[in-house]
């Protein structure tokens, strides 16, 4: 399709636009990380580091837990994820392959859960987990991850699946192999990359959880990375931009990381779950 | 290989009818569903019928007092409470304010990626970015950006003379605002995404018929893009609007509901109510208000989603 | 995705299996240690954050554990941010620690909702007397006692010594400090020229306002002959308020920028010139040492003073024990330790507060002039408790009504009556709600 140069050279300034609005905030996250306590102080900040430092990157490790932190973050995502996909892949295969009236409930609740403010769940939530004394327990941050996942985790598992011919299925069976069977053995290994990226799709939702682990973590060594990052903030705003920033810029790595390897993916089951949905 | 084409692979081979009428009674293997539902049953369905019921009940903090039935006393307060009303309001302008700017951004720059530009690698991989971070990060890296000495935003102003005196996110008239561009900021990749993926669906061939019948770049648009793109609009956009009114973290980091309650969301309010003044009972209230505030909105989106089926 | 290789079929589920006991097992064994070992432990929250305060609580407690191996204390950090959602919910969840840091305004919904311990029959002689009666009332919600009150700070001016000299206003001393009237005059004459005689770091305006409206007589609680408490603004309450508006909003002598900020958030500002005055907390004495640039020189005034003198309100720092805590004997030991007087003397210094206690206060450590300790201290005998902190609600009146009110009038948007309304009104309402 040929575009008059004039058009040609909007699209580029209106791109060039969004690349910037895009990537400043990030750059300057970056920046601050690796500004020395001066220039911070300054009046007259700089988008780069006259003087760059890792400075602020050592005091974040000194003054708050952070790897505690990580660590807690890391076991609660892992765990979370893990569960997830082991609990939502036969469900989401009953989902796809048959139409009972219970698949038809489980999608319809995977719509309407996305409606409900976390507040209305989180106060009785609250209580059972008091009552099984999870409160305050990374098992008990899981468990709940493992519920507010599965929707998701459902939703592009069932895709998944749909994608998986029935008709290898069908041939194992005539082979004479029994349904667990078939599904162990034939439909699963089709599926591990489905359930991989769902599984590491679960993964960065876990760890980038903040409203769960707010309420639900009382003592600071159960604490997961972003609760910590808020304790950084403290009463009396800002004191310490610089470790902040260092202590952000490493959280999120992570997150970026998994999402650079699945983001194909979930754009894949966005679309096919909105299409179809 | 990416998943777009595998969603299209798959799109055919969805039970066709042939095979419809073969499943229709069979129920498949129950028990493999077990697992996902009994944590669902106790954990999410449980919790929120008993939340339902709490909204009845003067539940709170302390244990000097036992829990009685109010019947609706909570909602008769509700009704008389100006600052829960003030709220809900801020409640729908963030998330029209959000939406509305996130769906028109998304929308360009998924229409710009799906042109043959040359930068379009580093926007795509820029795109993810904000999705991909923590909320709790995304509200921090603002507040650094927004912050009034040691911010960029105010610098640049000072720069090119724009003053750049300015405490955005504590002033009363720009901290709703400034919160809500950080809003935008964050959910647009997401919209961006799913809208380029339904681009990339939209069949090539009729664009070309178009360009070559001489229609211009907007009617093109009007009758070969969007009817295309409008069920994933529609879904993308009933999403965010949800999600954003129950947003939490973002707004819980920027500001806290501050200055003045002016960005203090429904979620926050609620979350306020139950955790800070321990009215376990009246939070339970708000929450069952929002759920239905949500199911209207729910509701007219998917009568217009239903209509849209219906027009093509 | 049908390139996985054929021999590997069933590893995934097998590696995945695995994987999932394997994560399950380290949750559950970083869920906290046995604590059943026989000997008692006591988990003790502190809020302390500034570093040397850290450092002094925790040695305190490692002097404790030496010296008493069958009690031990297990320091925890909390943080001031959140303290009372975390409280709330921990008190809740039956996960609170034994021993609770807090704030005397903060305490008082713990203590009518039954978390918190009655000390009154617990506290020894030694603790009672040393710590004045004023410092008591701050504790004291209905019969019973529910923390100790340890630190406290008056609210100070800081102020840039240098600016103070060239523009030769008076400096004020405790014996003989500015008006509210000659506050507002210096701040006028010490600005122009894009700098301001004060900034007012007012992101809580609440307790300063309050606190401070105690120099002119303000009280705006009032409690009536049955117990039941109103809000009413009067002309005491209006002063400092009124001050600082028209600071604000005629004069131009105070930045209004800051008022949304942060105490930390006006220092670069202070260091730069920009502003001459910043009132802030005594403690934040600490981060102006660690953080000015060489030669900046600054010095402690007393604020001003009204009607009712240097009078001042103050919210001390409390040590509580939980109603759940199946030790209260040691726990209160503990406490006895660690607020002897010269351990009261190192925590005092560590967060560059004012200690309580008389003793305490006597130690010429917190008597130098240096960073102006003399100043604080000549303070400590006019601190009252804050105005509010008894009354139930208060919390809720503060954050929902009182601090929206005052953020808008003084930033300008509403005018005195409306605020005066506001405070009332609304404010009458949420109070109500608690004393059904």
């Amino acid at each position: 399709m040929r575009t008059r140069p004039a058009a040609r050279a909007g699209q580029y300034a209106a791109l060039l636009a969004y690349l910037v609005f895009l990537a400043f905030p990030f750059v300057w996250l970056a920046s601050t990380a690796f500004k020395p306590a001066t220039e911070l102080a300054g009046l007259h900040p700089a988008w780069i580091p006259q003087d760059p430092t890792l400075a602020n990157f050592r005091q974040a490790f000194e003054e708050q837990p952070l790897l505690r932190a990580a660590l807690n973050s890391l076991l609660t995502a892992s765990a979370a994820a893990l569960v997830a996909v082991a609990v939502a892949t036969p469900t989401a295969y009953v989902m796809a392959r048959h139409r009972s009236a219970l698949a038809r409930a489980a999608t319809g609740w995977v719509v309407v859960s996305q409606a409900f403010p976390f507040v209305l769940l989180i106060i009785p939530l609250f209580l059972v987990l008091k009552n099984l004394r999870l409160i305050d327990s990374l098992p008990g941050l899981v468990l709940v991850y493992v519920v507010w996942s599965l929707p998701f985790a459902l939703w592009m598992l069932t895709g998944y699946v749909r994608a998986v011919p029935a008709e290898l299925e069908e041939a194992a069976a005539v082979d004479g192999a029994g349904r667990l069977r078939t599904l162990v053995s034939v439909t699963v290994p089709l599926l591990a990359p489905g359930i991989a990226a769902t599984a590491l799709f679960a993964f960065v939702t876990a760890w980038n959880e903040f409203f769960f682990a707010l309420v639900l973590l009382k003592t600071p060594e159960q604490q997961t990375l972003p609760v910590l990052l808020t304790r950084f903030i403290g009463a009396e705003g800002v004191a310490d931009l610089g470790p902040l920033a260092a202590a952000a810029f490493l959280a999120t790595l992570p997150s970026l990381l998994v999402f650079a390897l699945i983001q194909r993916r979930i754009t894949g089951s966005l679309l096919a779950g909105a299409v179809k949905g | 290989m990416t998943s777009v084409t595998e969603a299209r692979r798959s799109e055919p081979r969805a039970p066709g009818p042939s095979r419809r009428g073969r499943r229709a009674v069979d129920h498949g293997p129950w028990f493999l569903v077990l697992p996902a539902l009994i944590p669902i049953l106790v954990l999410s369905v449980g919790p929120l019928l008993h939340g339902i019921l709490l909204a009845f009940t003067d539940a709170q903090s302390g244990r000097t007092e036992p829990t009685r039935w109010i019947g609706t006393l909570n909602f008769q307060d509700l009704l008389q409470d100006t600052l829960f009303w003030e709220s809900f309001r801020i409640g729908l302008v963030w998330a029209v304010g959000v939406t509305v700017p996130q769906f028109l951004l998304a929308l360009g720059l998924a229409l710009l990626l799906d042109q043959d530009l040359r930068l379009r690698w580093a926007a795509r991989a820029l795109a993810i970015v904000p999705w991909a971070m923590p909320e709790v990060v995304v509200g921090i890296m603002w507040r650094l950006t927004y912050n009034p000495d040691a911010g960029i935003l105010n610098e640049t102003l000072r720069d090119l003379g724009f003053g750049g005196d300015r405490d955005w996110l504590s002033g009363l008239a720009t901290a709703l605002p400034a919160v809500i561009v950080v809003g935008v900021w964050a959910g647009m990749p997401q919209t961006t995404v799913a809208l380029l993926a339904g681009l990339q669906n939209t069949p090539r061939e009729l664009h070309e018929a178009a360009a070559v019948d001489g229609a211009g770049a907007w009617r093109r648009f009007r009758t070969v893009t969007w009817p295309a793109l409008r069920p994933v609009a529609l879904a993308i956009t009933a999403l965010n609007l949800i999600w954003n009114f129950n947003s939490f973290a973002l707004v819980y980091v920027l500001t806290n509901g501050g200055p003045g309650g002016r960005t203090r969301l429904p979620m926050l309010f609620a979350y306020e109510e139950a955790f800070r003044y321990g009215q376990f009972g009246y939070a339970a209230a708000m929450g069952c208000v929002m759920v239905a505030a949500i199911s209207v909105l729910l509701a007219v989106f998917l009568v217009g989603r239903l209509r849209g089926g219906d027009e093509r | 995705m049908t390139r996985m290789p054929r021999r590997t079929r069933t590893t995934p589920v097998r590696t995945l299996v695995g994987a999932i006991a394997l994560a399950l097992l380290l949750a559950g064994c970083s869920s906290g240690g046995t604590r059943d070992d026989g000997r008692v432990t006591l988990r003790f929250q502190s809020l302390a954050w500034q570093q040397e305060s850290v450092e002094a609580t925790k040695e305190l407690v490692d002097e404790w554990n030496a010296l008493h191996p069958d009690v031990r204390v297990e320091y925890v950090q909390g943080s001031w941010d959140s303290v009372h959602d975390q409280l709330l919910t921990s008190f809740e969840g039956g996960e609170a620690p034994d021993i609770v840091h807090d704030a005397s305004d903060d305490l008082a919904d713990f203590a009518y909702g039954g978390h918190l311990a009655d000390l009154t029959d617990l506290l020894p002689e030694r603790l009672t007397s040393d710590i004045p009666e004023v410092s008591w009332q701050s504790v004291t919600f209905g019969d019973g006692v529910y923390g100790v009150p340890f630190l406290q700070e008056p609210r100070v001016l800081i102020a840039d010594a240098a600016r103070l000299r060239e523009s030769g206003v008076r400096v004020p001393t405790p014996g003989h400090p500015w008006s509210w009237a000659e506050f507002r005059r210096v701040t006028k004459e010490l600005s122009g020229d894009g700098r301001y005689g004060v900034a007012w770091p007012l992101k809580e305006p609440v307790s300063a306002t309050l606190n401070l409206s105690l120099s002119a007589g303000g009280r705006l609680f009032h409690r009536d002959a049955e117990g039941k408490v109103t809000v009413r603004f009067e002309e005491g309450d209006a002063v400092v308020p009124r001050t600082v508006h028209e600071q604000v909003n005629t004069d131009r002598s105070a930045s209004p920028t800051t008022l949304g900020s942060g105490g930390s958030d006006t220092l670069p500002g202070l260091f730069a010139g920009k502003y001459a005055m910043v009132p802030l907390g005594f403690s934040y004495r600490q981060q102006i040492v660690q953080q000015a640039p060489k030669g900046f020189e600054w010095q402690v005034l007393p604020a001003p003073a009204g009607a009712g003198g240097l009078a001042q309100g103050v919210s001390p720092q409390t040590l509580s024990v939980a109603e759940d805590c199946p030790h209260k004997k040691e726990a209160v030991a503990f406490l006895d330790f660690l607020l002897q007087p010269r351990n009261m003397v190192r925590l005092a210094l560590g967060d560059w507060m004012l200690p309580t206690g008389r003793q305490a206060l006597a130690d010429p450590a917190l008597r130098t002039p240096e960073h102006g300790w003399a100043t604080g201290t000549a303070l400590a005998a006019r601190l009252r408790p804050a105005p509010a902190q008894s009354v139930r609600g208060y919390p809720e009146w503060k954050d929902k009504v009182a601090t929206p009110a005052l953020q808008e009038y003084y930033s300008g948007a509403i005018g005195l009556d409306e605020l005066r309304r506001r405070l009332e009104k609304d404010g009458n309402l949420v109070l109500a709600r608690y004393q059904r």
